[in-house]
């Protein structure tokens, strides 16, 4: 069944009963949504739910675990992402992540954007702009541009996030994962990369996993709510905070689960 | 169960809105008896318990900007918390319209210039309203808030049938202006404070269903 949003405009990311096993415990039960496109897309949940591992699904980044096995189908623009003819290199180009902890290179912050665009055959006389565009694009230009040279281990974790957004930003992709992008990152970076998240989605279209109900809140268009493996309610995120149709969404954001 | 300061916080909130709901609901039934009857000693009385909702107004208004800004309520929460602000602030306005009741005893000499029969019927009616739109906010009752504020239709009604009245009555007899403006004034005040009641029930509406309507 398809829980909450309906009838959108355009769909990016369309998933229809999905299944994940990681040997015999099922970590995901009969999931699905469909995720409009240019919008952010939070997903919520206790530790466990599934979100994360529901995340590493749209852009195949559980095929890397052992014993995993999934059944249903999700498309992304209107492609089927488990499809055989479906090239995996080419889709986690199309569909980037940022991890819970910045994780730059250590080599050099031009490098670090370089490496996608260098990897997938950019023209070396491209390289330039396309860094410069990533950089500017994911709000750090103005603190690195002086100093592009420098290693990415010296800037700061917020800005190292921000330097993986960059990354992901210069491979051109049109969907991007976040885990948890800011759950080790101080109040300041915080705001910075929300304030980004925001900023990208008339280009991207985002799908965020957070434990930070009011970052949810703040910077996403639609919420999705899971629950021991299952996707218990999704709507646009106004409606789940303020009238949620389940009682346990209602439990969950209100606090008072367990 | 998770966050038991914060639920009993909650709880804590309902019960001060419940009690501020009961001083308001006495100050105008009293304030009413006060002028039907022209008695001032119960004006008085009346007109003493503004102080008591003023300091219960100012600890609920506290105890909600404490909640928002400390325990970030969601859902359900968020809607008592904002419904008992917009409450709070119709319960103070339906004092003050009370008290400027309690004050028309002491400026009317002698007796009221005709028998207050559809005033009173008013009265009866907003003051149903108004019992029935709290007790609707104890229960979320979204049907007795519906019903409840139905009733406003009738105060208005009474209210242009009296005033059309007083202004004959004053066009035929220009002697009974001053104590007939002070009629035509509690009038209008009953008919407030309906309206306030009506208030209240969209707040319990939005409370129980997140549904923003108006009553009136």
């Amino acid at each position: 069944m398809t829980k909450g949003v309906q009838n959108v405009s355009q769909v990016q990311i369309k998933v229809d009963n999905l299944n994940l096993w990681y040997g015999e415990k099922q970590a995901l039960k009969n999931i699905s949504m469909q995720i409009p496109k240019n919008s952010v897309t939070a997903l919520i949940g206790p530790s466990g739910c599934g979100k994360s591992t529901f995340l590493r699904c749209l852009n195949r980044m559980n095929d890397l675990v052992k014993n995993c096995r999934i059944e249903g189908k999700i498309s992304i623009e209107e492609k089927d992402i488990y499809g055989p003819d479906v090239d995996v290199v080419d889709l986690r180009k199309k569909v980037g992540m940022v991890f819970q902890k910045p994780n730059p290179f250590p080599m050099s912050i031009f490098d670090n954007v370089a490496y996608g665009p260098r990897i997938h055959g950019a023209d070396r006389k491209d390289l330039d702009s396309i860094v410069e565009q990533a950089l500017r694009s994911a709000a750090i230009w103005e603190e690195t541009s002086d100093r592009l040279k420098s290693p990415a281990l010296s800037l700061s974790g917020g800005q190292q996030q921000r330097l993986c957004i960059a990354r992901t930003l210069a491979v051109k992709p049109r969907t991007i994962l976040f885990d948890e992008p800011t759950s080790a990152l101080d109040p300041i970076s915080t705001a910075r990369i929300e304030d980004l998240i925001m900023d990208l989605k008339k280009d991207y279209t985002i799908v965020i996993v957070t434990h930070n109900m009011q970052q949810a809140a703040r910077i996403s268009d639609y919420t999705g709510f899971f629950l021991m493996g299952k996707l218990i309610e999704f709507g646009q995120t106004r409606q789940i905070f303020q009238n949620p149709q389940e009682q346990s969404t209602e439990d969950y954001i209100t606090g008072r689960f367990g | 169960m998770a966050r038991e300061q914060y639920v009993k916080q909650l709880d804590l909130l309902r019960e001060s809105i419940f009690s501020l709901g009961e001083i308001v609901e006495l100050a105008f039934k009293d304030s009413m008896v006060a002028v039907i009857d022209l008695d001032v000693e119960l004006a008085a009385k009346t007109l003493a318990l503004e102080a008591e909702v003023n300091n219960l107004e100012e600890e609920i208004e506290s105890s909600i900007f404490d909640i928002l800004a400390l325990q970030q309520p969601m859902a359900s929460d968020l809607r008592l918390v904002v419904s008992a602000l917009k409450i709070t602030a119709d319960l103070r306005r339906i004092l003050g319209l009370s008290m400027n009741i309690a004050k028309i005893p002491g400026k009317i000499e002698g007796k009221h210039i005709k028998p207050l029969v559809d005033t009173k019927k008013m009265s009866d009616i907003a003051t149903y309203m108004l019992e029935n739109s709290l007790q609707a906010f104890k229960t979320q009752d979204v049907e007795l808030a519906r019903v409840a504020a139905s009733r406003d239709e009738e105060v208005d009604m009474l209210f242009y049938a009296v005033w059309v009245e007083l202004i004959e009555m004053m066009a035929k007899d220009t002697s009974i202006i001053s104590k007939a403006t002070y009629l035509l004034f509690l009038i209008r005040y009953i008919e407030r404070i309906a309206d306030h009641c009506c208030n209240i029930c969209e707040s319990v509406i939005y409370l129980a269903t997140a549904e923003k309507i108006k009553l009136n």
